[in-house]
């Protein structure tokens, strides 16, 4: 089995030249005009934090709550590593969006016939044994392209060489992880890294537990309803052979007197 | 002539007129030019206003029509009997309007047959679909014989509704579970918002607290259905079973609020209500409309004895629920989503066309077919069973 593949993005050697940008939009022939926020012709924006800059793109989650939520499955976690999206199931219904706990998932709101936009870690380049286009763009190896183990090695070592990093790997356990990770020198949550929902464990678990009773409470319900049927059934054929009997000795009865 | 098409021309009927012109517009809109130039919707806001009131309340204040279903055919409360079908008729529209609203939910609504054949058990949304789907087919089942027993031909009649009549007790099983999955799948919806959502609504049992907020507010509804009818049209329904509704009514919202105390404590969320915040101010409207209003107006024998003022306590009922849902599917993700979100004049437009659609229905199919007891003519005899031995017992 291949093993799974992610982007490292190192904060601290970040210069925000914006040529992973730059790239991604040419490979997607979009305009390369560089864009405030992630939208439908921007997978991934250059944010500035103070004097760091940060990169905004899927983390491609390994549970996803977009693919978890979404109700033909047109998205899903490859075993390459990329979440992607297949246009060809999609209705529109834009749930992903809402479930997204990075707002990642964009919508071409100006089309007849929009579709869900979002980067999709070049999955057809790494097929094709290459490595992202935003990681080959990068001048100062800031994003690089890997084996995610290999990775995750390669940023320990980094903060271990260098005291000025802040000694955690945001995106391994995040959430349960994903495909994209970041070290910085700068605490995360001064970035605008927003502290996890559901801590280390995927969002999808949000959902599963209400999912999961579903089927108890069909049959005990089922069960419920259907004995109260039964007994109001038969107070009712009680009530009504009582009623019959009583016409029939007022009957009786009348016909005496 | 001119006299008379003058006579014809009634405040109603101009309000209905500037709705249908206003909404087939905002129709076209949405089909030919798209998202953008009919709503405010935007990544930040992908579901408004078509959401919150197209679906979440009209599937929430269809919620009569497996309530009372339940009670009728399954408890054995024939006393309901006579407001069973207006409640089956409410909620066979409401779905149909759901059904229509979804068409201009989607992205691509010309795929609204996908989830019935691409499958993912994980998603919420996909059960909420699925159910929507059966349960509509279950409605129209429960509600075929009003239409079947005007048809002309009498042995069709008969054969169809005497198989009818033998697996209705089955299929009104399976709607009442059916109805009560969905309700409250779609507060699950919201479940994986979660920091998304403001805690004074985002809680762990959301599924829940939506089922026991849909079953009063469906009921409302069908309650001002009736007096409406009543009121209009050629039809007297007992008022002591409108006085046992606002009774219901009364205890369900007590049980609801019980749950919703009990739900803020738990999640620690009692503080966020007395903060200074919008979200504050729509959690203390709805709590007004929805629970305070409706709760102590109820409680007096004055108010539920006297058919307009239980209409008008049905009606904050419905007002407050509408608040409720409007909260949790817009205002109480401004904030975290980072943005303002007022609906444009099309969405509004548009969901207000599909609900006229669906009240002009329900109100020539009261005149023309057998929905409620009509005034001049006893009520048809099915309706007893038995003779009326059963309900004399």
């Amino acid at each position: 089995m291949a093993q799974e593949k992610a982007l490292l993005i190192d904060i601290k050697r970040c210069i925000g030249c914006l040529s992973c940008e730059t790239a991604c939009k040419q490979l997607h022939g979009f305009g390369t005009d560089p864009e405030p926020t992630l939208s439908d012709t921007a997978f991934t924006v250059v944010e500035a934090r103070g004097d760091k800059f940060v990169r905004k793109l899927c983390m491609h989650c390994e549970d996803p709550a977009c693919a978890s939520a979404c109700p033909v499955e047109a998205i899903s976690k490859t075993r390459l590593g990329p979440v992607v999206y297949n246009a060809d199931k999609c209705i529109g219904c834009r749930y992903c969006m809402l479930a997204c706990p990075y707002q990642v998932p964009r919508y071409q709101w100006t089309k007849l016939a929009p579709f869900v936009k979002k980067c999709d870690l070049c999955v057809d380049r790494i097929k094709a044994g290459k490595s992202t286009a935003c990681a080959e763009a990068c001048p100062v190896q800031a994003t690089i392209f890997g084996n995610r183990d290999a990775l995750i090695n390669e940023a320990w070592s980094r903060i271990r060489s260098d005291a000025s990093y802040v000694p955690h790997i945001y995106g391994v356990e995040e959430l349960g992880g994903g495909s994209v990770l970041f070290v910085s020198d700068v605490p995360f949550e001064k970035l605008g890294f927003k502290p996890a929902p559901t801590g280390n464990q995927p969002m999808p678990t949000l959902t599963s537990s209400a999912l999961g009773d579903s089927p108890k409470v069909v049959i005990m319900g089922g069960t419920i309803l259907s004995a109260l049927y039964w007994v109001t059934q038969r107070r009712r054929e009680v009530a009504l052979a009582e009623a019959e009997e009583k016409a029939t000795i007022n009957k009786i009865k009348g016909e005496r007197s | 002539m001119f006299a008379r098409i003058k006579s014809e021309i009634t405040l109603w009927r101009v309000i209905v007129a500037i709705i249908f012109v206003t909404g087939l517009y905002a129709t076209y809109i949405r089909f030919f030019q798209g998202f953008r130039a009919s709503t405010n919707l935007s990544d930040q806001m992908p579901w408004g206003l078509w959401v919150g009131l197209g679906t979440l309340c009209g599937i929430g204040l269809s919620a009569a029509g497996f309530g009372i279903s339940a009670a009728v055919y399954l408890l054995g409360m024939e006393r309901y009997r006579p407001i069973l079908r207006s409640a089956i008729l409410i909620s066979f529209l409401g779905y149909m309007t759901v059904c229509v609203g979804y068409l201009y939910e989607i992205g691509l609504p010309w795929r609204f047959w996908h989830p019935i054949v691409m499958w993912n058990h994980r998603s919420v949304l996909f059960d909420v679909c699925v159910c929507i789907m059966t349960y509509t087919t279950v409605l129209t089942f429960e509600f075929a014989p009003a239409v079947i027993e005007k048809l002309p031909w009498q042995r069709f009649r008969e054969t169809v509704l005497h198989y009818h009549h033998k697996i209705l007790v089955a299929v009104v099983l399976a709607g009442v579970l059916l109805s009560s999955m969905h309700q409250s799948f779609l507060g699950g919806l919201y479940l994986i918002a979660r920091g998304k959502l403001h805690p004074l609504w985002y809680s762990p049992y959301m599924h829940a607290m939506f089922y026991l907020s849909a079953i009063p507010a469906g009921l409302a509804l069908t309650v001002m259905a009736i007096y409406l009818c009543m009121r209009s049209l050629n039809v007297r329904v007992d008022f002591s079973i409108l006085n046992d509704c606002g009774r219901m009514i009364q205890l369900l919202l007590i049980v609801y609020a019980f749950f919703k105390v009990l739900d803020l404590i738990a999640n620690q969320a009692f503080g966020y209500a007395f903060q200074f915040t919008h979200e504050a101010g729509y959690f203390w409207l709805e709590v007004l409309l929805f629970l305070a209003i409706p709760i102590i107006m109820l409680s007096f024998e004055s108010v539920r004895g006297n058919p307009e003022r239980l209409y008008w306590a049905c009606a904050f009922v419905v007002a407050g629920f509408m608040v409720d849902r409007l909260n949790v599917s817009i205002n109480a993700l401004q904030t975290a989503m980072g943005t303002h979100y007022v609906p444009k004049w099309s969405e509004l437009a548009s969901s207000v066309l599909v609900i006229a659609a669906g009240v002009i229905a329900f109100r020539y199919a009261v005149i023309y077919l057998d929905i409620l007891p009509k005034a001049s003519s006893k009520p048809p005899q099915r309706w007893i069973g038995n003779a009326g031995l059963a309900a004399q017992a």
